[in-house]
């Protein structure tokens, strides 16, 4: 074997350990992807590296022989997978969803290609000097080649049949080949989570509409004069104050406290110290997910419900897919979802049944709203497909969700894509799905979609109230089964 | 003739139902009978009257405000229950369903516990738990009406309620039960008896779709007389046997039912049908035996099952008219044909030829029937020559069709503006755009007329005049969203896209509530990509 040169050597040793490391942080960021800063360096890393692996191609590509050609290319595809995650982990911290999704997306086809690349030419390889070895054993014995091969690379083997035996050899190649992409794929799906907790803040209070602060306005009051006869038959009983009982509990209540449970503060029983009220969206197949998610878009909401109901909340918001859901423990669930789009819905069975066991084994909620008319019918096509035994039903304005904390007088909304009300989908009393049609998540977005101010303060008081109304029953639903 | 009045009269009682089913439901509950009127002293009918023009009128708010005035004017008053009664449906309305539930459906059971509304009110607590999702209570609170009042109507319209949420949670147990209670035990009183048909009916179609094909005949020979049971069964078995026998694995239960409806049917023939009433009873039980056959796929045997009718019954258009539909179905085109041809009425039976050949595609044979058919029935021309022009145009042969409705345009003045327009639209269709303008602006029938030339004119690239007429067209309120919509689409082809977007705009900020300003919104996100669409509103 001919002997490495030292930039070689030097790449090598760099890399080998750095690949060890990567693999460990990719797996790490995938389970806790909000701890980006520590990994972060380890992927940055990833760039100077694979431009050094560029320079080493440039320089080896030149030289003759396949080998170094063979060499080039895993090189390019190790460059490859490095610069990809790197580009993924970068948007995701700087927050451009769509970017992120995309790369990511497009990135996997991609990294499909390559390894489609490398299978061909890995089969065509020993299929040839498996082809060569066996003309080389007749040729030395003159006798007839033995057949009924059980070697899938060998496109003579008794399977491939008579005619077109490369042409089956590649197709059953190629099958393998996405079959275990795909399955490597969803098992990396599944990665995150396995230890994923939603935490509730810690607090207590009703779940009442929240007391309006009152303007005061001093109006002169002209005082009555009332003359007594002290000879008169009225008997005047004035009880001692020591006797007059007050009802303390009702007159010192905290009336500005947002929340449920006997805990202090703005929060919920079964909530954690560390806890914070986050908002997390559903992730799904055949539309736009990410409308208007992350910083100028829902992220609004979520400060605009630490600011309305003085309870703690997440830097930024987050996105699931629905099979991760499966990953959450049922005390330790996220309270609520978000869903928005423009376009289709697409979720499999096995989401189909994930996202039934949230709402109703978990005691979760969907909070979604209609970007469009064609959105409208996909999500209302989606609930009943998980829910086929509940009928959704216009949500009565006097209902808790429109009441508390805030008082909704009126249904805000943008403009109506599936209908001025809000409907629902109720289970035993309780809301699992309220669906806002009149695209909400745009109000709360920078600019407001431009609608008067009453109308989107509106929108984000309605936000807190449903945000607010998951994690009560979510409260009162632990609470429920802390007594059992 | 008959069958087609029974045919008739079944899809009206079927919209009837249905129709009534989602937006009446109760109403009878919430009237105050004649009696309870004539107990009010003349202040309370007065102000009971201004209510009840209010809840008349829809206007709830006004209505609620109206019926609590009663209450407070008039709490000892025969008709406060009815008053809070009616409060209480007032908020419902307002979409506050649980004010009306806990506030005023109670408050009448809880003052007026003896009174008629309560029990009303008892229903309308079910019915409205239902009506906001919370089955659970609306089950309980129908449950209870039904036992505590088995003979009020209310008990009717709990079961009712009771089905659609089994129905819902598919609880095919519990909807058989109640459907079997609503049809065979209940009473079918003035109201009642819509409800209890209806389950009836439901009733038989789940006994047929188990193969039970008697206890479907039992359920509907509660609803219908015995001369119309077997058109009814053959109405509502229908839909059982053909899913039946499209599956493989049910096909032969699907055919034994369709067997036994087959000798149910036949033995329903009267002997003797020399009498007008045994012919009409005859000749529905044939035609059911035919439809019946014929939706088992029992191919060999519905020919036969025709020609016995047609020896039966001729002359009888009718029946040859079913035959043919059914060799249509078959795409057997020629066959039809040769069955039309043996109407006695011919030049229907020549119009009925004519229409094959275009449901075929083959329009010479069509127009060469159709001018045929000019020629020898010369006095229903006027219903021809629209047929024959409605193939030309099909065919493509512009020239032709609008030398037909010119024709009719001069002959029957009475539908002149129908011929103009067709005139209009077919040289709309043919491409030949400003001639069609041409006719539209002829047509009377605004705002139609000028939504169909502004499309003439932004297809010839004329913007300006297009915005015009949209312009004009947006003075009809109704249309007045859909045609600024238009006018911004109309920019935007026209390369105007600043204009376009603020047209786009426009539309959300005049008409925020109309589902247009939605399509502008959504447009204006996804083609450029701008969020500030300006609508914006708040539903009371």
């Amino acid at each position: 074997m001919k002997s490495l040169d030292s930039y070689t050597k030097a790449l090598l040793i760099l890399s080998v350990p750095y690949a060890l490391v990567w693999t460990l942080c990719t797996l790490l960021w995938r389970m806790w992807p909000e701890t980006p800063m520590v990994f972060l360096a380890v992927f940055v890393l990833a760039f100077p590296l694979g431009l050094a692996w560029v320079n080493w191609i440039r320089k080896i590509w030149r030289s003759s022989g396949e080998n170094a050609k063979i060499q080039s290319a895993a090189a390019a595809t190790w460059v490859y997978l490095l610069w990809w995650q790197l580009a993924v982990v970068v948007t995701d911290w700087g927050d451009l969803h769509d970017w992120r999704s995309s790369i990511a997306l497009y990135g996997t086809g991609g990294l499909f290609l390559i390894g489609l690349g490398w299978l061909i030419w890995w089969l065509e390889r020993s299929s040839r000097r498996i082809e060569i070895r066996r003309m080389e054993a007749v040729a030395q014995t003159e006798s007839q080649a033995p057949k009924g091969s059980w070697n899938p690379l060998d496109p003579e083997a008794w399977y491939y049949g008579r005619g077109s035996q490369k042409l089956k050899q590649s197709l059953v190649g190629f099958s393998t080949y996405a079959l275990l992409f795909w399955l490597i794929g969803l098992m990396l799906s599944q990665v995150r989570g396995c230890h994923e907790v939603y935490e509730m803040p810690a607090g207590g209070g009703q779940q009442k509409q929240l007391a309006v602060k009152q303007t005061v306005q001093i109006q002169k009051v002209i005082r009555k004069k009332f003359i007594i006869n002290p000879l008169s038959a009225i008997k005047f009983n004035v009880p001692p104050i020591d006797e007059v009982k007050l009802q303390l509990d009702q007159a010192t209540e905290h009336a500005y406290a947002v929340g449920y449970g006997e805990g202090t503060g703005a929060g919920y029983a079964g909530g954690t110290k560390f806890g914070k009220v986050r908002l997390i969206r559903i992730e799904y197949d055949g539309g736009d997910w990410a409308l208007n998610h992350g910083v100028g878009g829902d992220l609004n909401m979520l400060f605009e419900y630490g600011i309305l109901t003085q309870q703690k909340v997440a830097e930024q918001t987050e996105s699931r897919r629905i099979s991760q859901l499966a990953a959450f423990p049922p005390d330790k669930s996220p309270p609520v979802l978000f869903m928005t789009g423009q376009g289709s819905v697409s979720i499999s069975n096995s989401e189909t049944k994930v996202l039934r066991d949230y709402l109703l084994n978990k005691h979760g909620m969907v909070f979604a709203s209609a970007g469009t008319a064609h959105f409208h019918n996909q999500f209302v096509a989606m609930m009943n497909h998980v829910l086929p035994e509940v009928r959704p039903v216009p949500i009565p304005m006097d209902d808790i969700i429109h009441r508390a904390p805030f008082a909704m007088g009126k249904f805000p909304y943008v403009v109506p894509h599936g209908g001025k009300e809000p409907l629902g989908w109720n289970v035993d009393g309780r809301w699992v799905c309220y669906y806002h049609p009149g695209d909400i998540s745009d109000a709360w977005a920078d600019g407001h979609a431009g609608i008067p101010s009453d109308v989107y303060n509106g929108c984000y008081q309605l936000g807190a109230n449903v945000i607010n109304y998951g994690h009560t029953e979510y409260a009162k639903w632990l609470m429920s089964k802390g007594k059992k | 003739m008959q069958s087609v009045k029974c045919r008739v009269s079944v899809l009206v009682v079927l919209a009837f139902s249905v129709g009534c089913e989602g937006l009446c439901r109760g109403d009878e509950l919430n009237e105050l009978p004649l009696e309870g009127w004539k107990k009010l002293r003349e202040v309370e009918r007065y102000q009971m009257q201004i209510a009840e023009k209010y809840w008349r009128e829809q206007n709830w708010k006004a209505a609620l405000s109206e019926y609590e005035k009663f209450m407070t004017l008039y709490e000892k008053s025969e008709g406060a229950p009815f008053a809070q009664l009616k409060w209480s449906l007032c908020q419902c309305q307002l979409k506050k369903q649980n004010t009306a539930i806990k506030e005023g459906f109670q408050s009448v059971i809880d003052y007026w516990p003896e009174s008629d509304q309560a029990t009303a009110s008892a229903f309308y607590i079910g019915h409205t738990y239902k009506e906001i999702g919370r089955t659970k209570e609306a089950k309980k609170s129908l449950r209870d009406v039904i036992s505590k009042h088995p003979a009020h109507l209310a008990t009717v319209y709990a079961l009712a309620d009771l089905i659609e949420i089994a129905a819902t949670e598919k609880d095919e147990a519990t909807q058989v039960e109640l459907w079997k209670k609503m049809t065979f035990d209940l009473k079918r009183t003035q109201y009642a008896v819509g409800p209890c048909q209806q389950a009836s009916r439901e009733l038989a179609v789940y006994s047929f779709r188990q193969v039970a094909f008697d206890d479907g005949v039992k359920a509907l020979a509660t609803t219908y007389a015995p001369d119309q049971l077997p058109y009814h069964v053959q109405a509502y078995i229908r839909t059982p046997i053909s899913e039946l026998v499209a599956d493989s694995k049910t096909k032969a239960k699907g055919e034994k039912l369709a067997e036994t409806a087959v000798s149910w049917l036949k033995a329903q023939i009267p002997a003797d049908i020399a009498k007008p009433e045994g012919k009409a009873l005859a000749r529905q039980a044939w035609i059911a035996v035919a439809d019946v056959l014929a939706v088992a796929l029992k191919d060999a045997d519905v020919p036969p099952a025709y020609e016995q009718m047609h020896k039966l019954f001729s002359p009888d258009d009718e029946i040859l008219g079913r035959f043919a539909a059914w060799h249509k179905s078959k795409t057997k085109y020629d066959l039809a044909r040769a069955v039309y041809g043996r109407y006695a009425d011919k030049n229907e039976g020549l119009g009925q030829i004519a229409y094959s050949y275009r449901e075929q595609q083959n329009w010479a044979g069509a127009v060469q029937a159709y001018n045929q058919l000019i020629g020898q029935d010369a006095e229903h021309a006027v219903r021809w020559k629209p047929e024959l022009a409605a193939t030309q145009r099909a065919a493509g042969k512009w020239a032709e069709a609008i030398a037909v409705y010119e024709d009719l345009y001069s002959s029957d003045n009475k539908n002149a503006g129908r011929w103009r327009w067709e005139v209009a639209a077919t040289h709309q269709q043919a491409g030949q755009l400003k001639e069609a303008i041409g006719h539209y602006r002829q047509c009377e029938n605004f705002p139609e007329n000028y939504k169909a030339m502004a499309w003439c004119h932004r297809h010839l690239k004329q913007p300006n005049e297009a915005i015009i007429l949209y312009n004009q067209v947006s003075t009809h309120q109704p249309s007045a969203p859909w045609a600024y919509l238009q006018m911004a689409y109309t920019k935007e082809e026209a390369g105007q896209q600043e204009p376009a977007i603020q047209a786009f705009q426009k539309v959300c900020k005049k008409f925020p509530k109309d589902a247009h300003a939605g399509i502008a919104h959504a447009h204006l996100q996804q083609k450029y990509k701008i969020s500030v669409t300006l609508g914006g509103a708040a539903e009371e």
